[in-house]
This record gives C-alpha cells, structure tokens and sequence, in this order.
C-alpha cells in the first residue's frame, strides 16, 4: 500500500452537504401521523413526589396522551449501567444507583422527568405540561460535594447509609516513606467546578414503532447507536433487528450523548410501542442544561514530596469527585483522573484515595476530557509550588521528571478506567516539550520580552505544561468494506459520527488500501442496519479503533481485488498495483481492469464457482487493541491580565500534539482547535452555578459563557509523531487532548502575569470576578 | 436570595397596620394578583401574575402570618408555585412610629427561588423584586392616602389601584434604570431633543433667510 491519501491535508467530504444544509439532522426526520413530546420536569433538586395529576393536562385539545411513572407499570425499571461495574476487588465499594424513566417516588435532580406529555403539536404538548399538577414536597438538598458526606446530610438515595456512590484506593510504591526521604513536602486543596458540554446541537429522538411490521426505528443524537439497539431491543422483549437505531448528523457530542441510556431513549420507545405512532422530541435549550448530563466537580486535597534538586519522589491526593444524582457510568471519570495525576511524569510513589459522592445535582458522565484534565492540573500544579519553593525553572523541573524515551511501554503500575494495568505504549514526551518551549520562544519571553513589558506596567505571563492523553481503547469496532459494481468503495462502521471528519479520514483510509480517490469511498456511521457490531464514539478512539477496523477491513478486500485480478489480467499477485480505480499490471498500464468490473465478476449470476468462494468484493473486520494508545503533547500560551478588570487577553498559544500517524492535518488541527477552545472555556468561562438549594442559577446562554471566536486566539499547531506499536496505522486519538492541558497552563500564565500578587491559583475556572476576589483576599 | 429595607408611609402606625393586615387592600398593592382569599385567621391563598425578565406567569400561593404584635409586628410565611418555578421565604415586618406622625416600615426576609425563574432569571430577580417591593409599598402609601382622606371627610374611599400595566411598566424604569443610571438616561433623551429642535429651528430661519433672498 502506497501512502497517497493517507497524511493528506484534505479538505472534508462531508462538508459540502452540512455547509448547504442538505445533511440529515435528528429534527430534520419528518415520519407522516408524527407526534410531539414535551416533559413535565421537576423544578426542585430534592423532592419527595406525593401526587401527580394529569387529568387536566389530558382534557387539552390535541393531547393524545399524558404518561407518569405509574401508566409504565412492569417497563418502569432503573436503566442497565453504561459501563461495567467495578470487579470484586479488594477495598473497593461501589453502589449502582441508574436513572430512571420517570420519576415514581423521589426527584434526585432538577430537571428530573415526572410526566411526558404526547400531542398534535409541539405547542400543545408544552401548554398541556403546564396543565399538569404534581404536588412535590421539597427536602433539603445535596449541592456541595464537600460536605456530602457529613453525618448531618440529607441522603440522596433512601437505601443508602450516606451519600458515598464508591470509594476506591490506588497505591504505587510508598508514598509514605518517600514522603518521609523528601527535602520538600507541600500540600494544597484544588478544586475544578461543573461545565456543560454545550453542543450546538441539544438531544433529539424520533421513535416510531410499526406496529405492522414489528419494527422499531430510532433516530436518536446519539454517540453509541449499536450499544442503544442492542439495549432498548433487551429492555422491550424485542429481537436485535427488530430495532434500528440510527443516528444521522449530530451537531456535536463532546461525551454526553455517549450516556446511555436517558430516561427520554426508554420513555419514548416505550410510549411510540403504546400508541404505534412515531414521536418526535427535541430537547430544548434548558432542558439541555438540566437534563444532560455534565462534567468536573472534584476537590483534591494533593501533596507532592520532592528532592532539592526537584526530582519528585511521590504525589498523594485524596479526593472527592461528584457524580450527581446517579452513577450510570460507573468510575470511568475518577479513574480517568488517577490515570492522568502522575502527568507524563516518571514518579516512583503514588497513593490516591477516591470517594464519589451522589449529589443532587445533574448526573456526570464524560464530557471532553473526562476527568483527564483534573488529573494534569493536580500534576502540573504541585510542580509549579514545588518549582518555585524549590526556586528552579519550570521547564527544568518538568524535563527532570518527564518519562525517558527509552522507558516505553511504560507501566505505571495502577490501574486504568477499564481496570487493566495503566500502560503508556510510546513517546518522545521531553521533544514535545522542548517543541513547544521553542515555538513559544521561551527563553527569549522570560528573559527579554516579559521584563521589558513589565517595564511598561503590562502584567503579562506565560504557561507552558507538557500532557498525556489516554485514548483509543478497546474493547473493538469493526467495519465492512464493499467494492461496488461501478467501482466505487462502500465502507460501513458502527461509530457515530459528531463532527470528527469520519467520512473524510475513513475514506483516506479506505483509498490507499484499494487505489481509489476518497471522492469514491461512501462511508456510512451510525446506522444498525448497515453495521451492527460495535461500541461507540467516545475515548478519543475512532480514528484508532474504527481506523484500524476499515484498514483491515480494506486491506482484506485488496487481497480478494489481488486475487481475482490475478487471474483475469493472468498476472501474478506481486506484479500488479491498484490505481486510480483500475488493477493494473505494473509497467503496463494498457494492460488494467476496473475494480467495478472486478466486482460484477465476483458475483456471477449463472455458472459454477469454486467451493468456498466468497461472492463479491467485501470484507468485514475488526479490530481490538491490546490496551489504548497514548498520546501526549504540550501546550504554551502567554496572556496579559488587566490587574483592573482582570480581563484577560491570550497573545499567544502553542500546542505541539503526537497522536502518533496523523491520517488528516487538518482535521487533526480542528480538533485541537475545539479542544483548546473548550480548554478556554473551562478556565475562565464555563462553569454552571448551583445555590444550596441545587438550583442552576445560569441555566441560559446568555448567563452561560460559552466563548465566542473574539475570545478563541489563533492557535500555533506544531507536531511530534511517534507512531503507536498498538495498531497498524500507528494511530492515537486526538479528540481530547486540546482541552486537556489548557487549565494548567492558564493558572501557571496567570500566575505568572500577577506574580506581583503572589497569587496561587489553586481552582477552576476562574472568571473576572473570581480572580479579583482572588486577588484582593491576599491584599486583605 | 436576602431582602431587606425600609419605607416610610405618610400615616400613623395603627391606619398602617390596618392596611397591612387587609387581603383586599394587599391585592391591589401587587398589581398581577389575581386573587387573595382569608382562609384561616392568619392564612391567606391566592394568585399572582408574575414577570421577571424573559419569565412570565401565574404563581398559587399561600401566605400565613405569625408571630403577630398589633400594630409593631409579624411574620410573613409565603410559599409560591406556578408554571415558572417556585418561590418561598420568609419576611420580619415591623412599625414604628415617627416623631412627625409617619410610620416607618423595616422588612427583612429570605427567599428562595427555583424553576425557570431561578435558573432563567437569576441575573433580574434582585433588582425586580426589590423594585416590585418598592412600588408594592408605594401603591400601599397612596392607598393609605386615600383611606385618611375618607375617613377625615366622612366619604367612600377613592382609590384606583395601579393597573398591571402601570405597576409593570414602573418596575421595567426601575430595572433599566439599575443598568444605566436613570438620570443619564433623562440626559441623553434631553439633550437629543434639544439638539434635535435646535436644528430645526436653525433650519427654518435659515430658509425662510433665503426665501427673502
């Protein structure tokens, strides 16, 4: 295989159509006799429900039905956890509580559903919810992930002794005596608050269940449509095929659309196999911020123990991560967290001790990140305090603590979210670094640049922070690959596809195995009828998992294309070459055979063929990687801070990545372009606002700050490439790593700009405000 | 949410109590309540139109009031739900005569809000409701007025209550005016009508000038 497409800049295939609104987005799906769903949603975070009553709420003109907990009877049932539980390990506790469809007994969250509304119209449905009374009586509630473990504190779940969902230790080495052999201890509580993942597009489902037919169809906003079939066909009694879950475009997933499965996928498959007609339901933007779920909310009380000459003898933290009202993806987030609290550091001596408490809040599963980037600015922080106690450079500190080139695969000896041994397959983690440090021009800023505007009265500071990025794990994906009568390529996957450049980067893949043009290659994501084997779009891992399931889906149909061609051109395998869409005999272009010829040969319709021939040119497989592949980079920005405002301004920012073979420049640049932005937001933007009531108080956004491009600098993209030893393509996934790193590099270039102040920046995010109070504390 | 301040009502502390303690004079203070019936000696239910900002609509509620000492002071209890969330607190009121026969009112409560209000209107609810207090006040002021004027010329009491309308529009000048001083406000609007004339005027003589050219 010659690499022709594959490391090409090549401007995406997809876009053309969502550019000219022609691509298929949930709300788009119009199915004739289609009702509209609206859910009565609890305005209080902690409540017990005594009565509901509908009945008004029934009695509306173009209502045809009004559903409680109550009408599901045996179908009202906990959903199944996304992920699997802990295995029985020793000092592990884990409590299982999953969401429910609607809400029988008590309301653990705002925005919790109580009632679902079908009618003619969207309209009605919401006027009729308004109908509906349901007679709450509020508890105190759970907000502060701190105190919910107090003895004193109301209990989210009534069959529970306390509000601790798991509680978890990982030990590697001694800390305690390597505490003990330190020169300098120091010790810090950190803290990162709520984000929302804030998609441009909310969720969306239309269910329509063919009575007729026996046949469910699911357009759903969804990153994991097999896992949603394969679930919703358990929950219902209904065979696999029975049901077809599609999803089509979805304007961005960022990790919540992973979650399965929300109470509206089970409600509304259950009400469409009640009524026999489709029904649509669009989140709306509200709804967004109260019923899907979000990300952060951890406090670490963190210690690092390091010599006078800064190597670091050992990090501890004990923390406490807030899962929200339930715990559906069980410990993915914390374990994520631990996996990314050594950094890309080689440290000797670890002890990290997590409990998860139930809140009553929003539920948390992974948004963008998921947890890696609590763990990095825990690492990246107590380098900082120790660089500066220690009086040493902070570049100089990181180099001296960085994983060695030669030290791959490196075991860290704790375990990883999947509870396998955490293992960081390959790297160059010091080039990424020194990359960086040079694009920055860090030399040069500290010693020249900086003094020279400070000088000037302009208090400007740089971060610079190196970072790994757990991605592309298994358990598998795979994919079928068919060369089609008229010579073009269908590839089929399971993944959904979010905005990840899928059709494009597949097709790259797809078009040097087989000698086509990716024009030529249709590749379908996120359809159960096409592809029906498969986990889901999260972890970073298309581009390595499904990546490697359509290159070696691709390459099995280049030996049955070899094969055929061999006889029909009487030419041996290794004398012929596939190009331009054409076998040909090399040397002698004249004599060539069309791949779609190929194909119309490969599925004769008279005649007798060879026992044990398989029809057409098709493939399927998959793949499954050994443990995931690890990625790193680093990033460096440099920002002036308004000591008046404390508006900040980004001058610069520099990220060099390796997510080992790059299959798509630009579409790699795109990712970090989104991640960083994301990173932005979570450092001084972002962040949902819960009173002690568990009340979101900036539920809009117009209170809500996503930022905009004026906020966004331009972004100085450089690269490393160690390719993985974990698959073919050497791929790593890049989908997370722009927003990991970003926090710690902030607080650093914060604190940089104000040293003046001798501020600490010890939480995220931080805002205008919060910084100022930050400030003005220390001035008191 | 903390509410606290104070007004003066142009009477004495008794005709002050007495209106406080009316439901009916009550209802016509907050303009949007629709209803507030005396269910028990000291409890009150009725409802409220309500907007804060992009959130609108009707609140039940229930008032109960304690702790009473005629005529220095009482507890309120309000409890408050609708379609756009929910609302409860508690409020300390209490009287004291002035030396020049006005009665000063202090009031000091906790609220809670939930729902769309809170999540939605979060960043108006402080100004709107100190500001629907304030014009609640008012309204019981001139009800007392007009009370102490019947009472004095032995007549019916002539008191039109502000409409939704008016009450809503007061509240809205008060919310604008915490975004930009109302006084700036007045500034602009005069000084771009006085330019405005200015310039007519200047127009007119300068071309009735030329006609006589």
């Amino acid at each position: 295989m010659t690499k022709k497409y594959l490391g090409q800049r090549m401007t995406r295939t997809e876009d053309p159509r969502l550019l000219t609104g022609q691509a298929l987005f949930v709300d788009d799906v119009q199915v004739p006799g289609m009702l509209h769903a609206a859910f009565l949603r609890s305005d209080y975070a902690h409540a017990r429900l005594k009565s509901i009553d509908v009945s008004a709420a029934k009695g509306r003109t173009g209502v045809v039905a009004v559903f409680t907990a109550e009408d599901m009877g045996d179908a009202w049932r906990p959903s199944p956890p996304n992920v699997s539980p802990p295995p029985g390990m020793p000092g592990v506790t884990f409590h299982s509580r999953t969401p429910v469809p609607l809400v029988k007994d008590k309301v653990r969250h705002a925005g919790e559903a109580l009632a679902l509304v079908i009618a003619e119209s969207r309209y009605i449905a919401e006027d009729a919810v308004e109908d509906i009374w349901a007679e709450l009586e509020p508890l105190d509630a759970v907000v502060d992930l701190e105190t919910a473990l107090d003895p004193d504190a109301p209990h989210v779940h009534d069959g529970l002794e306390s509000n601790l969902a798991a509680h978890l230790t990982q030990e590697k080495g001694d800390y305690e005596a390597a505490r003990d052999q330190a020169d300098v201890v120091i010790k810090r509580r950190l803290a990162i608050d709520r984000c929302a993942a804030g998609a441009m597009e909310n969720r969306g489902i239309v269910a329509h269940w063919d009575p007729k037919s026996e046949h469910l169809t699911l357009w759903d906003t969804t990153q994991a449509p097999i896992p949603i079939r394969n679930g919703l066909a358990a929950l219902f009694g209904l065979a696999a095929p029975q049901v077809r879950v599609i999803a089509p475009f979805v304007g961005g997933g960022f990790g919540p659309k992973i979650m399965l499965y929300y109470p509206e996928e089970v409600v509304l498959t259950w009400a469409t196999m009640q009524l026999g007609r489709p029904i649509k339901w669009i989140e709306d933007r509200r709804e967004n911020f109260f019923a899907t779920t979000q990300e952060r909310g951890q406090v670490h009380h963190a210690e690092i123990a390091v010599t006078k000459e800064g190597r670091v003898l050992g990090i501890r933290h004990d923390f406490v991560h807030d899962t929200g009202a339930y715990n559906p993806y069980g410990l993915t987030i914390p374990l994520n967290t631990q996996s990314h609290s050594m950094g890309a550091y080689d440290i000797p001596n670890y002890y990290s001790d997590l409990k998860v408490v139930f809140t009553n809040k929003t539920i948390v599963t992974p948004v963008r990140g998921a947890g890696r980037p609590q763990g990095i600015f825990l690492a990246e922080r107590l380098l900082d305090l120790a660089a500066k106690e220690l009086g040493m450079d902070r570049l100089e500190i990181r180099k001296k603590n960085l994983i060695p080139p030669d030290a791959f695969p490196y075991e860290h000896k704790i375990i990883d979210q999947a509870f396998a041994p955490l293992i960081y397959d390959s790297g160059n983690y010091a080039a990424t670094l020194e990359k960086a440090a040079a694009m920055i021009g860090y030399e040069e800023f500290l010693k020249e640049e900086q003094p020279r505007l400070r000088a000037e009265g302009k208090h400007v500071g740089l971060g610079i922070v190196p970072f790994v990025e757990t991605t592309g794990v298994g358990p598998y994906e795979g994919a079928r690959v068919t060369v089609e009568t008229d010579g073009r390529v269908s590839v089929a996957t399971g993944v959904g596809t979010q905005g990840q450049g899928h059709f494009t980067s597949f097709a790259q893949i797809v078009a040097d195995q087989l000698g086509v043009s990716p024009r030529d290659v249709r590749v379908v994501t996120g359809d159960t009828s096409e592809f029906h084997w498969g986990t889901g779009t999260f972890a970073s891992r298309g581009a390595v998992v499904a990546g490697n399931a359509i290159n070696a889906a691709a390459a099995s149909v280049r030996k049955k294309v070899l094969a055929l061609a061999s006889k029909v051109l009487d030419t041996p395998e290794e004398e012929l070459e596939l190009v331009d869409g054409l076998v040909r005999v090399a040397g002698l272009p004249d004599q060539s055979v069309g791949l779609g010829e190929l194909a119309v040969m490969a599925n004769p319709l008279r005649g007798a063929v060879e026992p044990g021939t398989e029809p057409g040119l098709e493939s399927t497989d998959y793949f499954g990687p050994q443990y995931g592949a690890v990625a790193n980079g680093a990033h460096a920005l440099i920002l002036e801070v308004d000591p008046e405002t404390m508006m900040i301004e980004i001058k610069r920012y520099v990220t060099v990545e390796d997510c080992g073979t790059v299959l798509n420049p630009l579409i790699v640049d795109g990712q970090i372009h989104g991640g960083v932005a994301l990173g932005i937001a979570n450092s001084y933007y972002e962040q949902l606002i819960y009173d002690e009531n568990g009340q979101l108080l900036n539920a809009s956004l117009a209170d809500y700050l996503i930022p905009t491009a004026t906020e966004i600098p331009r972004v100085e993209i450089g690269h490393e490439v160690t390719p993985s030893p974990l698959n073919p393509l050497g791929s790593k996934g890049v989908g997370e790593g722009g927003t990991i790193p970003v926090p710690s590099a902030f607080a650093q270039a914060i604190e940089d700009a104000l040293s003046d102040y001798g501020l600490e920046v010890l939480e995220m995010p931080l805002s205008p405000n919060r910084l100022f109070e930050l400030v003005h504390q220390r001035d008191a | 949410m903390k509410l606290e301040g104070e007004y003066v009502f142009d009477g004495p502390r008794e005709a002050v109590w007495e209106l406080v303690r009316d439901p009916e004079v009550l209802a016509t203070a907050l303009p949007g309540t629709q209803s507030l019936e005396q269910v028990g000696e000291n409890e009150y239910v009725g409802n409220m139109h309500v907007r804060i900002g992009p959130v609108a609509g009707v609140f039940d509620g229930r008032i109960i009031v304690s702790d009473e000492v005629p005529p220095e002071s009482y507890t309120l209890a309000v409890d408050g739900r609708g379609a756009p969330g929910f609302g409860n607190g508690t409020g300390h009121v209490q009287l004291f005569e002035q030396d020049d026969g006005k009665t000063l009112m202090q009031y000091q409560g906790d609220m809670q809000v939930g729902g769309r209000l809170a999540s939605v209107g979060q960043r108006l609810i402080d100004t709107a409701s100190k500001s629907m207090i304030q014009q609640g006040l008012e309204s019981l002021n001139n009800a007392l007025q007009a009370r102490m004027v019947a009472e004095a010329e032995g007549t019916d009491v002539e008191y039109v209550p502000p409409t939704e309308a008016e009450f809503a529009a007061a509240v809205a000048k008060d919310m604008a005016g915490e975004m930009l001083p109302s006084r700036q406000v007045i500034g602009i609007v005069v000084a771009a009508v006085a330019a405005a004339v200015v310039a007519m005027v200047v127009a007119i003589v300068w071309l009735g000038a030329r006609k006589e050219d």
